[in-house]
């Protein structure tokens, strides 16, 4: 469910660029996708007003923002 | 002409954060603050009456709230400004046959009077009696670039279609309550612990000598167009993984410290602010400063990936309340005895980024040869000494010379267009 969610905020944080089925299918990172540096900013916030969490802006926690099933699992073990 | 608006809403209230931030800038920049009027040209598909230009732009200014808004004191307060939004109102329009670029200088060169004038100046340029373009010019409390870009579109759909579809888009005021209230105020505590935190490792600031060498007027601006920098940006970032963005906002960052005689950079990074949902329709000023820092004392290739991170955290933090930064820079300052202010800013302002992709070599090396450097601006005051544009132009940089001569700022944008181009080369 939280994948599927999140999927949903990739494609609507990059206004429809990187679809949810490309997020969910593809294993790809969301980068590679073409996910851009605008749509990933929109991104952060979506899943900080969604989850109430804080998303960490280190270079490890962007690899995590970047990697669907990494931050779906994140996630869901809060 | 005159072009009468009536809508339903209006009121008082405080600045948002985006207003507050760009009022303290044209405060500091007064009277040379016309320098941040900015405008867009809006060729119609096809030649219209006037009468029907006209209803358009007053729908348009009906539409949103914050190009019928003043800056006025508020009430109850003694000396707080803030912005009082007019239902009603009558907008001078000119009807002009010129060229509509010279229509738009000219709109663009002389200052808003912040208190009374309306923040959209309008032209309608006629052939015959017919209107071909209209030319929009905004004040900087009104709206940013993409704000304008904003206000454009609808007027186009006002024209094509009689309405804009959609929801009612947020306004102005609306967004000074949420910025006051509880979700406003953690956001705001986030990128305070930010600024705060980055305050303690930075330069006082950038460019703290002086150049020997000052010009007159002492502000100018280099531009740089270099089409072999535009691919170099984009084979950097296909190389590297990182945004074409941070590839220039790492290069500004790295060789402005090597100009000034540091090891690690701070940079003041100009954010759209509207990665949020509330804040993406709105016509009015969002954008703000973040504060960028980094280690910059490596190579270049090894900056990107962390310089991507600090981005991503810079243009996080430009979603601050001013008063929040004002209170951390007066404790930092005290601290340490001086003016802390990195004086350096990077504003990329290119509204589609074309996106990484590899290029080879022989294409740079061709490209090399189209350069071109000129000196497109002078006057006599500036909010900042050193500050970096990016657009579809080109790289600018606009620099106060007494700090940074004439000559050190073409080195600089010459050196910027190498570093890019033999790293992409490598």
């Amino acid at each position: 469910m939280i994948r599927q969610r999140l999927a949903a905020l990739v494609e609507e944080s990059s206004d429809g660029e990187v679809t949810a089925r490309e997020a969910m299918a593809s294993g790809l990172p969301l980068s590679a996708l073409g996910l851009t540096s605008i749509a990933r900013m929109r991104l952060i916030d979506a899943v900080e007003a969604e989850f109430g969490v804080e998303v960490d802006l280190s270079e490890e926690g962007l690899a995590v923002l970047d990697d669907l099933d990494l931050l779906a699992a994140r996630l869901s073990d809060r | 002409m005159n072009v009468d608006f009536a809508a339903g809403d209006c009121g008082t209230g405080p600045f948002t954060w985006g207003q507050e931030a760009i009022w303290q800038t044209i405060e500091r920049t007064w009277p040379d603050d016309h320098y941040f009027n900015f405008g867009q040209v809006l060729k119609l598909p096809r030649a219209r009456h006037i009468r029907e230009v006209a209803a358009a732009v007053g729908a348009l200014v009906e539409r949103h709230g914050s190009l019928r808004t003043l800056v006025a004191e508020r009430p109850g307060t003694t000396r707080a400004l803030g912005q009082h939004l007019e239902a009603r109102g009558r907008l001078p329009v000119e009807v002009v046959g010129a060229a509509p670029r010279d229509v738009l200088d000219k709109l663009a060169a002389t200052r808003f009077d912040y208190e009374r004038d309306w923040p959209l100046r309008v032209a309608l340029v006629t052939e015959g009696d017919l209107v071909t373009h209209v030319v929009l010019v905004f004040c900087h409390l009104a709206a940013d670039g993409f704000g304008a870009e904003i206000a454009v579109r609808d007027l186009r759909m006002l024209l094509v279609r009689g309405r804009v579809p959609g929801p009612r888009p947020p306004q102005p005021l609306e967004l000074a309550r949420w910025q006051a209230g509880p979700e406003g105020r953690r956001v705001a505590a986030t990128a305070a612990a930010h600024w705060e935190r980055e305050h303690r490792r930075v330069p006082a600031t950038m460019f703290a000598a002086s150049s020997q060498d000052a010009a007159r007027p002492p502000i100018w601006r280099a531009l740089l167009a270099s089409p072999a920098l535009d691919l170099a940006v984009r084979a950097v970032a296909w190389r590297h993984r990182v945004s074409t963005s941070t590839v220039l906002l790492a290069a500004t960052a790295q060789l402005a410290a090597r100009y000034g005689g540091h090891r690690t950079s701070a940079v003041l990074p100009i954010a759209a602010n509207r990665f949020r949902k509330d804040t993406r329709g709105i016509v009015s000023t969002l954008s703000q400063e973040g504060l960028f820092t980094l280690d910059v004392d490596r190579p270049f290739p090894d900056l990107l990936r962390p310089a991507e991170a600090a981005a991503v955290r810079a243009y996080r933090s430009a979603y601050h309340d001013p008063a929040d930064r004002r209170r951390v820079v007066a404790a930092e300052s005290e601290r340490r005895g001086e003016p802390v202010h990195p004086g350096c800013c990077f504003n990329d302002m290119r509204l589609a980024d074309p996106g990484p992709a590899d290029c080879p070599p022989e294409r740079l090396d061709a490209a090399l040869e189209q350069t071109t450097l000129t000196w497109p601006l002078s006057q006599d005051r500036l909010n900042c000494r050193f500050c970096v544009h990016v657009s579809a132009e080109g790289v600018s940089l606009t620099a106060d010379t007494r700090y940074l001569s004439r000559a050190s700022m073409e080195g600089y944008l010459r050196d910027l267009e190498g570093l890019l181009v033999e790293t992409a080369r490598r």
